[in-house]
Formats: C-alpha cells, structure tokens, sequence
C-alpha cells in the first residue's frame, strides 16, 4: 500500500540514482520533444516524420462531427 | 482499495521527479519513434550530466555516454542506423513492437488488451497513425501520460500496472538486440540508456 513511507523511500530512490535529475530532460524537453499539451509545431524531421501535434490536430478533426 | 473518498477535481500536483520521469518517458518515446534530428541531438549533448550517488551510477553513466555519442553523430548516419535496424513491421532486424517479446504466439491478444486499456484510458491512434500500439514508443508515451495523472495511490497503481503487463518483459530483449546489433552505433547508447532507465522504473514502481 502506497504511504508516505513508500512515497519517501521511492522519491530517494530516484534521486539517488538520478532519475529525479529534472533540470537534466527539462532542457530537452523544453526545446525539442513533442508535448501532448503542446500544440506548437516542431520542425519535423525528414523521413516517418513523427509529429504528436499533427496527430492532435487529426484527433481533433474526427471530433468534428 | 482504500475507501476514501478521492475529489476528481483537485489539480494533479506532479513532483519534481515524476517530472522528470514524464520528460525520459517524452525523451525515448521520442528517440524510439524515429531517428533524432541535429536539434534534438545538440540538446541531449548539451543538457546537465545526471548526478547520482554512490553505487546507483548505471543510469547516470548511461546518459552521459549517449550524450557523448550524441555529440559526435551524424544524424543522416543515425537515421540510416534506425531504418536499417528498427523499420519494418515482421521484418525489421530489430522489433519495436513488444508484443513479439511477450508471447510467442497471439500477439493480436496482447494488441486487443492493450488497445482496450489504451480506450479505458481514453488513448488510442489517431488519423494517420497506422502503427500498432505495442510499438514501444507508443508505450513510452502513455507511460508519460500516465505520470502526469499525478501519483496517488490508483494513479501510481495504474502505472505499475501498465509497465509491468507491457514494458517490463519486453524492455531487456528489445534493448540487448538493439545493443548487439552490427548495424548500430548510436542507437546502442539509447538503448543502454533506455535499458537503465527502464531497471530503475521497474524497481522505483516495485517499491509501491
């Protein structure tokens, strides 16, 4: 059963082995991921062409009915 | 099942380190979907060294590996790497898709329940998606969803749930042949580094 025991030991956990280092992906995240909240454009890159905004916006589409 | 009455609407509150979890989720969704470009490369060089402690340094050192591969590659090499490897549905050298790794027979079961579980979720593809959902991107990604739900006792259940019927069997056999493959360079350090962030998610998630 999670309590604030297992919460604690978990949170420690990460951050002794650095997973809990969030400055360390914010600086990716910030400029390069796609963020499902995120609607803006990213420069998509060639190929597959894997963009999470564009799937928003085909989502969205399917909505209008 | 605790019995307590749990507000809906009270605004998710997501620690500093399931930010961080959410934004690797982000980060390997990212890489394992398709080939990083020079921006995405140039960030991952240029981001801060994860610090660990004591003898807990496996994913630590695994990022600044991939961060040193990262500032020496090409990204028209690595893209080559990852169609050469990691394209191709039944006839890629590499699988993406996990549900190879969880049967040997049936994966359309394995499909079926996991696209029912996306539903519940009130995930799913979308448009032009045409790509089955055990891609492990794809999983990458609810993982990432479901950690920005918050960390409360079901939201935190729900993704022990997810990792463990859907991640945590296939993790080691995707990244040691991605790992062992001749044809790949960079894409061995991400999946060294998915490899130690996936070992500290099955362990952080068996502590609940």
């Amino acid at each position: 059963m999670s309590n604030s025991r297992t919460r604690t030991s978990r949170r420690n956990f990460l951050l002794a082995v650095g997973a809990g280092g969030a400055a360390t992906v914010a600086a990716i995240g910030a400029k390069t991921l796609p963020q499902a909240e995120d609607t803006n454009v990213k420069k998509a890159p060639q190929g597959s062409g894997y963009r999470v905004s564009e799937h928003i916006r085909n989502y969205y589409r399917t909505t209008l009915v | 099942m605790t019995g307590e009455a749990t507000p809906h609407a009270a605004p998710v509150e997501v620690a500093p380190e399931d930010q961080a979890r959410a934004e690797f989720y982000a980060l390997l969704g990212r890489l394992w979907y398709a080939a990083p470009d020079q921006v995405l490369l140039d960030a991952i060089a240029n981001a801060p060294p994860l610090t660990a402690e004591g003898a807990h340094g496996a994913l630590a050192e695994a990022w600044r590996q991939l961060q040193a591969a990262a500032a020496a590659a090409d990204p028209a090499a690595v893209a080559d790497e990852y169609d050469a490897v990691l394209v191709g549905v039944g006839k890629a050298e590499v699988t993406p898709y996990v549900s190879h790794y969880l049967v040997e027979t049936g994966r359309e079961r394995v499909l079926v329940a996991l696209r029912d579980e996306m539903a519940e979720l009130g995930l799913g593809r979308v448009g032009a998606t045409h790509e089955p959902e055990d891609h492990f991107a794809a999983l990458c990604e609810v993982m990432r969803h479901l950690v920005g739900e918050g960390a409360g006792d079901a939201a935190m259940q729900q993704q022990k749930n997810f990792f463990t019927r859907y991640m945590n069997r296939a993790y080691n056999p995707l990244t040691d042949q991605v790992t062992a493959s001749s044809k790949t360079s960079f894409y061995k350090h991400v999946a060294r580094f998915t490899k130690a962030f996936c070992d500290v998610e099955a362990a952080s998630l068996d502590m609940l």
